[in-house]
């Protein structure tokens, strides 16, 4: 948002110099924008680390009373901060104070979660950890969803991810409820319909399928990530023609299905072993060619995002593929001499459908 | 506007009630299962003493913490249950006599079975069996914050053994700490 105001910080002077634009146009375009910013600001920033901050001095204060308190009152203790919490983000809803309410909100699903520690701890309870986290994400989710906050359902997607990562590092299997979790609290964003909530839906679930990789038949499966990556960019490309509501998500989808893409082919080229030459350099092909498409995608669209992600894909590529064949059969001056070739070759490619593009309009 | 502020309240009262509730049936539960549960004792395999009780929580290892499971079974995996069954014996020891994937059908009147998750399984290909580590939700005990010393003081050379609760569906619950036959830290229900 910022980036935006000083972008007019330049171009409206230089627009009313011009003469394309009045004093008074100018005036109103400032106004405009700054009624309309929704900018993070520092206040909520501050309520909700200040929740966070008072949630763990409310546990510090059971755990070190420990001794003198007799269970029912470490129990009624924690009861009633849960209590409090939410009974004070009521209070801040009704005197017109929603960020700071939604602090209050995320600082009772913290005592939540606090409780259920503090419960299993008080019991020596040892059972199976993940369970534990499941139940804190599913009463995030239900804070959320009920008192319509944003924060909290973050928190239950946050906690889904821990929960399945938790289980899949305990098992070494995939751990299929978590599209479950994922999907519950997916479709609770997308009826509050808040965008920031989709893109965070978006990252956990991309990390959760790059994981498929390590763990589909035996830790070989990049190959099924490298697919779903494909898929999900060719769907993004054609959201537009699909659906006019959904075609601002094409961007995004790109971005991400060729990031999946990216990071199985990164993992056939690298984490695999006994890669055959020949298949690493088809594969080098394909990466180099995804992330240059990737660069070309951002570039069209002028999503910096996208952009971004070629580059870095582009600098891990090379420098994996450096320390890969530092000392091989291929050596590394010939690979950069191959590999530069290639991007030479496909830049005149580009190019000459640029311009071909150019005279047909 | 009247209606909005009923809601408000409504729904609070809502995520209140309901995540008390969820963290009441927690501690229901495991009361049922302390007080109503059979008691079992367990020796506790003994470790360096001088790291027992080092941190505010005592790692608790057990003769029934590893298992065989015999030839033909149906293989283990990391995470999936295990049911070990125990017999007591003329000493009034609990010792480990079968265990497996699947729940026995019937146990005499001298033996209880334990549910467990398998941690980590391996074949003995020699054999043809499975051997695994289990937890059993019984490994951890707590300690009040600075009182490790004191306990382990206490425990020293002796011989330190745990007070189980088992539920009918094999579900376990630490109760206390026996040393020497004496019950030591057996905490109470509230």
């Amino acid at each position: 948002m910022r980036s935006y105001r000083s972008r007019l910080d330049n171009d409206l002077p230089r627009w009313r110099e011009a003469g394309w634009l009045t004093a008074e146009g100018e005036a109103s375009i400032r106004k405009d924008v700054a009624s309309h910013s929704r900018s993070l600001e520092l206040a909520p920033a501050l309520a909700i680390i200040g929740a966070v901050l008072i949630g763990f001095a409310a546990m510090s204060f059971i755990a070190a009373n420990w001794d003198e308190m007799s269970r029912l009152a470490r129990l009624a203790l924690i009861f009633a901060s849960l209590g409090t919490a939410y009974g004070i983000a009521g209070i801040l809803f009704e005197r017109g104070y929603p960020a700071f309410a939604h602090a209050a909100i995320l600082a009772g699903v913290a005592l939540f979660g606090a409780g259920i520690m503090l419960i299993a701890q008080m019991f020596h309870m040892d059972g199976h950890p993940p369970d534990a986290v499941l139940t804190w994400a599913l009463g995030a989710l239900g804070a959320g969803v009920v008192l319509g906050s944003n924060p909290a359902l973050a928190l239950a997607m946050l906690l889904m991810g821990l929960w399945s990562g938790w289980e899949m590092v305990e098992s070494g299997v995939v751990h299929w409820p978590f599209l479950l979790g994922w999907g519950a609290v997916t479709a609770a964003f997308l009826w509050r319909w808040w965008v920031p909530g989709l893109q965070f839906a978006a990252v956990v679930l991309s990390i959760w399928i790059i994981c498929l990789g390590y763990l589909l038949f035996d830790g070989h499966g990049h190959g099924v990530v490298v697919g779903v990556g494909l898929l999900v960019g060719a769907a993004g490309l054609a959201l537009p023609s699909l659906s006019e509501r959904w075609s601002a998500f094409s961007t995004p989808a790109v971005a991400y299905g060729m990031t999946i893409a990216f990071a199985g082919l990164f993992a056939l080229q690298f984490v695999e072993e006994n890669v055959p030459l020949f298949g690493l350099i088809l594969l080098a092909i394909a990466t180099l060619t995804l992330v240059l498409a990737g660069i070309g995608f951002g570039l069209r669209t002028s999503s910096s995002a996208a952009l971004w992600l070629g580059y870095g894909g582009f600098s891990l590529e090379v420098l994996a593929l450096y320390f890969k064949t530092v000392g091989t059969l291929l050596g590394s001056s010939l690979f950069f001499f191959a590999a530069g070739f290639i991007v030479i070759a496909l830049a005149a490619v580009a190019y000459r459908l640029h311009a071909r593009m150019e005279a047909q309009s | 506007m009247m209606s909005e502020r009923r809601n408000l309240w409504l729904g609070i009262a809502v995520v209140v009630a309901g995540q008390i509730g969820v963290l009441g049936w927690m501690v229901w539960d495991r009361v049922h299962l302390l007080s109503s549960g059979r008691e079992i004792v367990l020796e506790v395999v003994p470790v360096d003493p001088r790291s027992l009780f080092r941190g505010d929580y005592v790692i608790l290892n057990y003769d029934i913490s590893r298992v065989e499971t015999p030839r033909g079974k149906k293989r283990l995996h990391r995470g999936s249950l295990i049911f070990s069954t125990l017999q007591k014996t003329k000493d009034g020891k609990w010792k480990l006599t079968a265990a497996g994937p699947e729940r026995p059908e019937s146990v005499g009147p001298d033996q209880v079975v334990l549910k467990g998750r398998v941690r980590f399984a391996s074949r003995v290909a020699r054999r043809g069996s499975n051997v695994a580590t289990v937890n059993y939700g019984i490994e951890s005990f707590f300690i009040p914050e600075g009182t490790g010393r004191e306990l382990e003081k206490l425990v020293g050379q002796k011989k330190l053994a745990a007070l189980i609760a088992v539920d009918e569906s094999g579900n376990a619950a630490l109760k206390g700490l026996i040393v020497d036959g004496e019950r030591v830290y057996e905490e109470p229900l509230f």
